[in-house]
């Protein structure tokens, strides 16, 4: 129960930290490409290999990265931003912007896991 | 209130229960959890998505608190590519290949599903 509460704590401020960033691309950067969803994910996945590797307590891995970077990144949101470019045909958004994601992702948690294992 | 606090506001309290709701999913079920709240989650913002394009009299605080505070939250990319990593380092190659493609293409029907019936409920109320 503990655990709920802390990492629903935690996805307070990544969400609200989602949603500052996201306004503020929306702002100031290209509309074309969804680049605020793929710069919250990519540092949200090298972060959590990191914190992951250092092994913290389960109160901190609670609160840090189930709640935190857990709240800060969305799967469901890169989903919906993926099916809307893929109905306006529009591939070439939909290609990179899948194949940045998914494979930035796997490749940054492994980056930020094995940095948190060497020092 | 301010319009912009009162979002921010929404999105902080709608995603403490999405937050806690995925942690309670991994809690009970471990990566299946995590994996359960992925595809509902892409069903949800789907819907909620396609819906209010219908629906035009949704409150805009609801609406972001939902979609960008709860779902948003709800769902997780970091763990997922965590998950993934956990796999592939204890040696479970094909389990992490299946959990990773799994993943991506279930997350992707479910959006589309999510589409779909936003849009036919949407039409139906507005």
């Amino acid at each position: 129960m503990i655990t709920v509460l802390t990492a629903g704590f935690g996805a307070i401020w990544g969400a609200i930290l989602r949603y500052g960033i996201t306004n503020y691309g929306k702002k100031h950067w290209s509309e074309k490409f969804p680049y605020a969803t793929l710069l919250i994910n990519l540092t949200g996945a090298f972060l959590l290999g990191f914190i992951f590797s250092r092994k913290f307590s389960p109160f901190i891995y609670a609160l840090i990265g189930t709640g935190v970077l857990g709240g800060y990144t969305t799967f469901s949101t890169l989903n919906v931003e993926l099916l809307s470019h893929w109905r306006d045909r529009n591939y070439s958004v939909f290609t990179p912007y899948a194949l940045l994601s998914y494979g930035g992702g796997l490749i940054l948690i492994f980056l930020g896991y094995k940095i948190g294992t060497l020092i | 209130m301010n319009r912009r606090l009162k979002n921010y506001l929404s999105v902080g309290i709608f995603a403490f229960f999405g937050g806690g709701l995925r942690a309670y999913l991994n809690l009970i079920w471990s990566q299946i959890g995590t994996l359960t709240a992925n595809i509902i989650g892409c069903f949800l913002l789907a819907f909620f998505t396609y819906f209010f394009v219908e629906y035009r009299e949704g409150r805009d605080w609801l609406v972001t608190g939902l979609s960008t505070g709860f779902v948003g939250s709800f769902t997780t990319f970091s763990s997922f590519n965590l998950d993934t990593l956990k796999q592939l380092e204890s040696g479970m190659n094909s389990q992490a290949t299946i959990y990773f493609f799994s993943s991506i293409f279930i997350g992707f029907l479910f959006a589309y599903l999510g589409m779909l019936v936003g849009k036919r409920t949407g039409r139906k109320l507005a």
